[in-house]
């Protein structure tokens, strides 16, 4: 049971990474569709810079400027170009699959046996990870994880308790009187977009580095868009996305953990399944939403 | 030729251009010379009868998966699932032919499992307008996750129920000739599946444009208030549009299971859904005009794995032009309304004058 929770934290760390990384895009009115693109391009710009430096670090960097650069081109076209941005991002999450699949044929040739880096180790922490119970649970993961704690409280603070929050916020509720305020609406969103971008491909090397040590094409297989609900779910706020995560993370080490011990009464692909299932059920039952009022339409000064 | 007609047919045009370039500059990386391996991509789609027919083929599915997304799309709804509703209705196509073949005449078997895979499709995608209209559920979501479970759904019926007699791969018995949807050309693999699918979409043209429920469907995407006001019942139209929209996605599963693959295998065209979005961007969601994007992706597909056979170059070539083409198209789309503005405003400029 303690393995199946340290699991679910696990895989739950780039799930709140990206998702609320897409919080604090929507909330200024941007939806981030480009996300697979983003976490795909994050793992693997993470894994080509692992494994070319040998360095887990600088595959981080790499990762989050891979995530930036892919954030950059659907900000750009969205925000200043005002092109629809579920069009935009399926565009974007096509030409990402691309992109990766062919330089990594360009810069790897076709290995013969698969290419592999030493995925982040574990860093138990001295004293609290010998608490019984929670101890290995939460302190005995990897640096990610660590990291994605205080993640969710700096951005809950940034957006609640300061004027940048209220800003951003205002950005997808009422971004005229931001504009009135003499703040340039479109830079805000950009930026946030830049942010999520940064978080995303993070959140796409966790796959890559964090845990698998290696790279394929299908590596992110959704989890991007799983991501993206988990915002809508968790009613477009850092709180409510720790919880729809870990709901996910949950689903997601039950359906490995089922896997690999033959599952049992139900077919393997119920568990696969399942995160997918949930979100339609949560999607379907959850009755009132709070969607930022402009989420998803352009600003420009005419209108 | 109107002014807003000829921007379209120029700007889609460098649009796709400049994707190629793009691409092609990309190749310098391999240290390829893009010229040559332009020169094979275009030589060998024409280099026999085969082969050219084969770009038909390809072009089959996508018709149908672009057809899917952008009749949502006229109701300012989107449909993302069109994958799953294509692996839904392959399913059904396999089921139902390995179920009626050598019980019903071979003819008459693929009608019935045509109209079974279209119900079937079809109530797959209706599934997503009823909880959209009833409990106000994100469409865009449900329809992306229920792709997923599509394809669980599919995988587990391939090792069990549907698996083959020899139980070694996860994949079907294949299927009888006479359930195979005829060639019409010989010494091809251009099956009656394109003359259906161009077929469709001209119906689809004509149900958009030409009756009241298309009509109705362009009014809810145009202005839902408007349309609330003149008394159209919006909840109605999204359980139809994605009853039609999944019902065209699935199509695209016979045409495939029952002209191509004959038998139905894990993990095959398992890029048409976004593949057609991305056509049904191309062609600025004209059913007339996907006819045509479909088409150039599909010489784009066999081009490409010619391409990487001969010289070299990897077949993730051609999603690289494929992004590459798509977001040029958008760009292209900005570049249009900004000469649409020009163009207006010239327009009142002149009228001031007289």
């Amino acid at each position: 049971m303690i393995s199946l929770l340290t699991r679910a934290l696990m895989m739950s760390t780039p799930l709140l990474f990206g998702s609320v990384a897409e919080v604090l895009a929507e909330r200024s009115g941007m939806m981030v569709t480009a996300i697979e693109g983003i976490f795909l391009l994050g793992a693997w710009g993470g894994f080509v810079g692992a494994y070319l430096s040998h360095s887990l670090f600088i595959g981080i960097i790499a990762a989050m400027l891979a995530g930036v650069a892919t954030a950059a081109l659907y900000g750009w076209i969205c925000v200043y170009l005002k092109q629809h941005q579920v069009v935009t991002g399926t565009a974007i999450n096509i030409l990402a699959l691309g992109v990766c699949s062919f330089f990594h044929r360009v810069i790897f040739g076709v290995p013969i046996t698969p290419l592999t880096v030493e995925p982040m180790q574990r860093l138990p922490i001295p004293l609290l990870s010998k608490i019984p119970v929670i101890g290995p649970i939460l302190f005995h993961q990897n640096i990610l994880t660590y990291i994605v704690y205080f993640v969710v409280p700096v951005a809950f603070y940034v957006l609640y308790k300061t004027s940048i929050g209220l800003t951003i916020r205002s950005a997808g509720e009422n971004p005229e009187a931001v504009d009135v305020a003499g703040i340039n609406v479109n830079r805000v969103r950009f930026s946030m977009v830049l942010i999520a971008g940064v978080m995303g491909g993070i959140a796409g090397a966790f796959y890559s580095i964090g845990y698998l040590g290696m790279f394929t094409t299908n590596i992110i297989g959704g989890r991007g868009w799983i991501a993206f609900a988990i915002c809508f779910l968790g009613n477009w706020n850092p709180k409510g996305a720790l919880i729809g995560t870990m709901a996910f993370g949950f689903a997601e080490a039950i359906a490995i953990y089922m896997q690999s011990s033959g599952g049992g009464l139900f077919p393997n692909e119920l568990f696969i399944a399942l995160p997918y299932i949930l979100t339609i059920v949560l999607t379907v039952t959850r009755k009132s939403f709070n969607v930022p009022a402009k989420l998803g339409v352009p600003y420009s000064k005419e209108n | 030729m109107n002014a807003k007609f000829r921007d379209l047919l120029i700007t889609s045009f460098l649009a796709i251009l400049m994707g190629l370039i793009a691409s092609a500059l990309m190749l310098l990386f391999l240290g390829k010379n893009p010229i040559e391996a332009y020169g094979i991509l275009f030589t060998s789609v024409i280099r026999d009868k085969y082969t050219f027919a084969d770009i038909f083929v390809k072009a089959t599915p996508l018709i149908f998966t672009g057809l899917a997304f952008a009749f949502t799309f006229k109701a300012n709804l989107f449909n993302i699932g069109a994958q799953g509703q294509f692996y839904i209705g392959a399913v059904i196509a396999v089921a139902g032919s390995l179920l009626l073949q050598g019980r019903v005449p071979g003819g008459l078997a693929l009608i019935i499992v045509f109209i079974l895979t279209v119900i079937g499709g079809g109530i797959w995608g209706a599934f997503i307008g009823v909880v959209k209209a009833r409990y106000k559920a994100n469409e865009f979501l449900v329809s992306m996750m229920s792709t997923y479970v599509a394809l669980a759904i599919m995988n587990y019926l391939l090792r069990t129920l549907l698996m083959e007699t020899k139980g070694e791969y996860p994949q079907t018995n294949p299927l009888d000739t006479s359930l195979w949807l005829p060639t019409f050309i010989p010494g091809t693999r251009l099956h009656i599946g394109f003359i259906i699918a161009v077929v469709v979409a001209i119906l689809v043209w004509i149900l958009l444009y030409k009756t009241s429920l298309g009509y109705r469907i362009r009014v809810v995407g145009n202005n839902a208030d408007a349309a609330r006001m003149s008394g159209i019942d919006a909840k109605k139209l999204y359980v139809v549009a994605f009853f039609i929209s999944g019902a065209l996605a699935a199509m695209a599963g016979i045409t495939e299971v029952n002209g191509v693959q004959h038998m139905l295998l894990q993990g095959f065209n398992t890029d048409i859904g976004s593949a057609g979005i991305g056509i049904a961007i191309l062609a600025n969601a004209n059913p007339i005009g996907i006819i045509f994007a479909s088409i150039l992706f599909g010489a784009l597909k066999v081009g490409g794995t010619i391409m990487g056979q001969m010289s070299g170059i990897p077949s993730s070539i051609i999603e690289l032009m494929q992004g590459f083409v798509m977001v040029f198209v958008i760009l292209s789309y900005f570049v249009r309304s900004k000469l649409e503005i020009t163009r207006e405003k010239r327009k009142l400029q002149r009228e001031v004058q007289e």
